[in-house]
C-alpha cells in the first residue's frame, strides 16, 4: 500500500472506516473460515472496537463468531477483568484464556524468582532461544524472559493448540511510527500464521468517536486518564483527565511534553532505559 | 578514488567543506580488529591515509548527551542535555528533553550564521526539526517524519523513498532474526538517503549518522563473540556493509574534503545490569510509598537520593523537590557517603564502579543547576540503570551489549597528532574546516597545531 492510499484511508469518515474494516474482516472470513480464525482481545478500547466490528460482520454474513483469545500474562488489571467478563456475557463471546501456567504457577508474587530448571521443556527451549543463560529469572512485568514466556509463548501455544491460521489484532497506523508499514494481511513465521489487522486506518480519535456513537462498553481505567492499557505495572497514566478528553491529535506534536510520552518511553525501554 | 579530479569542493564557490559520518555506539577497538581481519578494506585504506583514534565520550555516556556535546561543542552544563529523561521537579513526573531543550547553538546554527549550508541526517536528539539553512531530518527519538524533517521538500523526498526513522525494536519480541532483518532494511534505507543528499544537494557541512550499529550492539553483541550464535554471520556481514557504505560516502566526497567519522560511545558485552534505585533502596537512601512503585511520583519524603538513567544521582533537596527533606547543610556529607558506598559496591567479588564524579568536576555553565549531583562511571560490562520498579540489584535483560565511555571512534582523513581526544573537541574541529574559529566552544579544534 502506498503513502497516498494510506493517507486517504486515514482521512476518511468514521462510516467509511467502519466499512473498510468490515471489508477486511469479510475477506479474512472468506479466506480462512471462522474456524481457523481467532480474534485477539485485550479488553482495551482498540480490540474491543475490533471485536464489535467482527460481531457485526459475522451477523451480516450469517456465520458464527470466531473464537476470542485473551492473554493472561499474570498482571492483568482488575478493571480489565471486569470489562472482559461483562462483554463475554453480553456479547456471548467464546473467550479462551491463553495463559502460560507452567510459568505463572511457579511464582506467587511479582518479583519472585523462577528457576529455569523447574519449567517444562517447551519453556526451557524458548528461554534458550532468547540466549538467556542464567539459572533463574524474576517474574516481573518488565523482565524480558517473563514477558516473552507469558505473552508470546502463551499466544503461540494457543495458535498451535487451536490450529489457528489467522489471528486478528487491533493495531493502528497512528499508534507509533513503526506501525506505518503494516498491511491488512501480514504473514508471520514461527508459528506460521497470518495476521489480520482490520482497524489499521482508525485513529485514536476515531476509536473514541466510535465507542461513544455505538455505545460500546469500555474499561473504567480510561476515565482515570490511561490512554492505552498494557500489563499492570508497565502501564502508566498520562494524565488525570479521561482519555478521550486529552489532546489526542497533537500526540506527536508535543513530543516529550506529555502526549508523546508513552511512545518515547516505549522506544527508550526497548533500548534498556526507564 | 578520484576525489581530486571530481573537484566537488570547487562547485558553486563552496570552497570550505566538511563531511561527518556518525556511527552510533561503534567501539574503536572493534574497527581496529575488523581492519586487521580484512573485513573492512575501505576503512583500512582510510586509516592508512589519515588518523584513526579512540575517543572519550561524554558523561553520562548516552547518545542524547554525547551527540549533543558533539553538535554544540560545549559541555552539558551549557547545552543542558544530561540524558534521555529528566524529572519534573514540581511533580516528579517524567519529562523527555527534545531539540528545543538544547540551550546552545548547534554547528549548523553557527554555520548558517556564516551563510554556510548544512545537511544534517539522523543526528539523535534533534527532534522536532528546527528550521536551518539547509536540510535536517532528526534521529532518535523522532516520532513523526513530517515533524522530524525540514524543509517540506526533504520530507516529501524521504516519505516517497520509504525512509525509516529507526529500527523497529519491537521485532525483537518476535525473534532476533526478525530484528536483524529490520536492522538491515533500516540501514539500507538510511545509507541510500545519506548518499542521495551527499550527492544531489549543495552543502558546506554534511552530517549523516548511522544508528543501526547501536541497535545491533545492544541486541546482538552476544552474536559477535559466539560463532555458534545464529546471528553471528549477520553481525560480521553488517560491518562489511558498513565498510562498503563508508567507501561509497568517501568516494562521493573526495580526498580533498575533510572527512570525519565518529561514534558517540563504545560498546561492550554486558556482564550484569545494575539497578541503582534498587541498590539505593537497600542502602536506605531511597524509599517509596508503594511496594511496587512505577515512577518517582511514588517517592517517599524520607528519601535522600534517587537515580535516573543511566548513572545520574540526585540529592532529594528540601525546597528543590516537593517532598525533599535534605537540608543544604547535609548535602556534602551525603554526597561523600554515597561516593564511598558506590566505590565499595561489588558483584560476584568484582568492583562495579570505576569513578564517582561530583557535578562540579564535570559540568559548568548556565545550566549547571540542572546537573545531577553525582554521576558514576562503571567498569566495562556493568550496565548502570535507573529503573524504578526493579527489586533486585542485579539482573540481565534482553540486551547483551552496553555502552562504554572510552573506546569511541574518531577518524579524519588527515594526519594529525592528537591524544586524549574527547567528543567535545569534534565540533570545533569540524568548524575549523569551515574557517569558523571560536573560543565560544568548550572543546578545542584538533587541527589547531597544524
Amino acid at each position: 500500500m502506498d503513502f497516498k492510499e494510506r493517507e486517504m484511508l486515514m482521512a476518511s469518515s468514521l462510516e467509511e472506516k467502519i466499512n473498510q474494516s468490515k471489508k477486511v474482516i469479510k475477506e479474512a472470513i472468506e479466506k480462512f473460515g471462522t474456524e481457523k480464525l481467532a480474534v485477539a482481545w485485550t479488553g482495551g478500547k482498540d480490540s474491543t472496537t475490533m471485536t464489535w466490528l467482527f460481531r457485526e460482520t459475522c451477523r451480516d454474513l450469517s456465520v458464527p463468531m470466531p473464537k476470542i483469545m485473551f492473554i493472561d500474562e499474570g498482571y492483568v488489571f482488575e478493571e480489565i477483568w471486569d470489562v472482559v467478563n461483562r462483554l463475554k456475557k453480553e456479547w456471548d463471546l467464546n473467550v479462551i484464556i491463553a495463559k502460560n501456567t507452567d510459568v505463572s504457577d511457579k511464582a506467587k508474587n511479582v518479583g519472585d524468582m523462577i528457576k529455569v530448571s523447574s519449567l517444562n521443556e517447551r519453556n526451557r527451549s524458548e528461554i534458550a532461544k532468547l540466549g538467556f543463560e542464567d539459572a533463574e529469572f524474576p517474574f516481573e512485568p518488565e523482565s524480558y524472559v517473563g514477558n516473552h514466556l507469558m505473552k508470546t509463548v502463551a499466544m503461540n501455544i494457543f495458535l498451535e493448540d487451536y490450529g489457528v491460521h489467522a489471528l486478528a489484532t487491533a493495531i493502528r497506523w497512528d499508534e507509533q511510527s513503526a506501525r506505518i508499514e503494516e498491511t491488512y494481511f501480514s504473514d508471520r513465521s514461527n508459528p506460521p500464521h497470518t495476521r489480520v489487522q482490520p482497524i489499521l486506518h482508525f485513529k485514536e480519535r476515531d476509536i473514541w468517536n466510535f465507542i461513544f456513537k455505538y455505545n460500546v462498553p469500555f474499561c473504567v481505567l480510561y476515565n482515570e486518564g490511561y490512554r492505552s492499557l498494557g500489563a499492570k505495572g508497565s502501564t502508566v497514566k498520562m494524565s488525570d483527565i479521561p482519555a478521550w478528553e486529552q489532546d489526542l491529535e497533537n500526540t506527536t506534536e508535543r513530543a516529550g511534553r506529555g502526549q508523546g510520552k508513552e511512545e518515547i518511553m516505549g522506544k527508550l525501554r526497548d533500548l534498556g532505559y526507564m | 578514488m578520484f576525489g581530486f579530479l571530481k573537484g566537488k569542493s570547487g562547485q558553486n564557490g563552496r570552497k570550505e567543506k566538511v563531511v561527518v559520518i556518525g556511527i552510533d555506539g561503534v567501539p574503536c577497538s572493534l574497527l581496529r580488529r575488523f581492519i586487521e581481519e580484512g573485513l573492512m578494506p575501505n576503512l583500512a585504506k582510510l586509516a592508512a591515509k589519515g588518523t584513526l583514534s579512540d575517543m572519550t565520550a561524554s558523561i553520562p555516556e548516552v547518545s542524547s548527551t554525547s551527540w549533543t556535546t558533539f553538535m554544540t561543542g560545549v559541555n552539558p552544563g551549557r547545552h543542558g542535555i544530561y540524558g534521555f529523561m529528566e524529572l519534573q521537579k514540581d511533580t516528579y513526573q517524567w519529562r523527555f528533553p527534545n531539540s528545543s531543550d538544547i540551550k546552545s547553538s548547534t554547528l549548523w546554527d553557527i554555520a548558517g550564521r556564516h551563510n554556510k549550508k548544512s545537511i544534517v541526517l539522523n543526528v539523535p536528539s534533534t527532534y522536532p526539526a528546527k528550521p536551518l539553512n539547509g536540510i535536517l531530518t532528526a534521529g532518535f527519538v523522532a516520532l513523526d517524519l513530517k515533524k522530524a524533517t525540514y524543509p517540506d521538500s526533504a520530507y516529501q523526498y524521504l516519505a516517497g523513498m520509504g525512509y525509516k526513522m529507526d529500527v523497529d525494536t519491537k521485532k525483537a519480541q518476535e525473534s532476533l532474526s526478525a530484528l536483524a532483518d529490520d536492522i538491515e532494511q533500516t540501514f539500507i534505507i538510511r545509507k541510500n538517503a545519506i548518499l542521495h543528499f551527499l550527492d544531489n544537494h549543495e552543502w558546506d557541512l554534511f552530517i549523516g549518522v548511522i544508528t543501526e550499529t547501536d541497535r545491533l550492539h545492544h541486541y546482538l553483541w552476544a552474536a559477535l563473540e559466539d560463532p555458534q550464535h545464529p546471528q553471528h554471520n549477520f553481525f560480521i556481514d553488517f560491518y562489511r556493509k558498513l565498510d562498503v557504505f563508508i567507501g561509497e560516502a568517501y568516494e562521493k566526497t573526495g580526498d580533498d574534503v575533510p572527512f570525519i567519522i565518529l561514534s558517540d560511545h563504545g560498546s561492550t558485552a554486558i556482564k550484569q545490569e545494575i539497578y541503582l534505585n534498587a541498590w539505593l533502596r537497600g542502602k536506605g537512601y531511597l524509599k517509596f510509598m508503594k511496594d511496587n512503585p512505577q515512577s518517582l511520583e511514588d517517592i517517599d519524603g524520607e528519601s535522600t537520593i534517587f537515580a535516573l538513567d543511566p548513572s545520574r544521582f540526585y540529592i532529594h533537596m528540601k525546597g528543590k523537590y516537593p517532598r525533599g527533606r535534605v537540608a543544604p547543610s547535609g548535602y556534602e556529607n551525603l554526597r561523600q557517603r554515597l561516593k564511598e558506598d558506590l566505590m565499595s559496591l561489588t558483584v560476584d567479588g568484582e568492583k562495579v564502579i570505576k569513578t564517582v564524579f561530583f557535578r562540579e568536576e564535570l559540568y559548568s555553565g548556565d545550566h549547571y543547576d540542572e546537573a545531577p549531583d553525582v554521576v558514576a562511571l562503571s567498569h566495562n560490562g556493568y550496565d548502570l540503570k535507573g529503573s524504578i520498579s526493579k527489586i533486585q540489584i542485579t539482573g540481565r535483560s534482553f540486551l547483551t551489549g552496553g555502552h562504554t565511555r572510552g573506546d569511541a571512534v574518531f577518524y579524519i582523513n588527515r594526519k594529525i597528532q592528537a591524544t586524549d581526544i574527547n567528543i567535545v573537541d569534534v565540533g570545533p574541529t569540524v568548524m575549523s574546516f569551515l574557517k569558523i574559529r571560536d573560543d565560544y566552544f568548550d572543546g578545542v579544534s584538533l587541527m589547531k597545531n597544524l
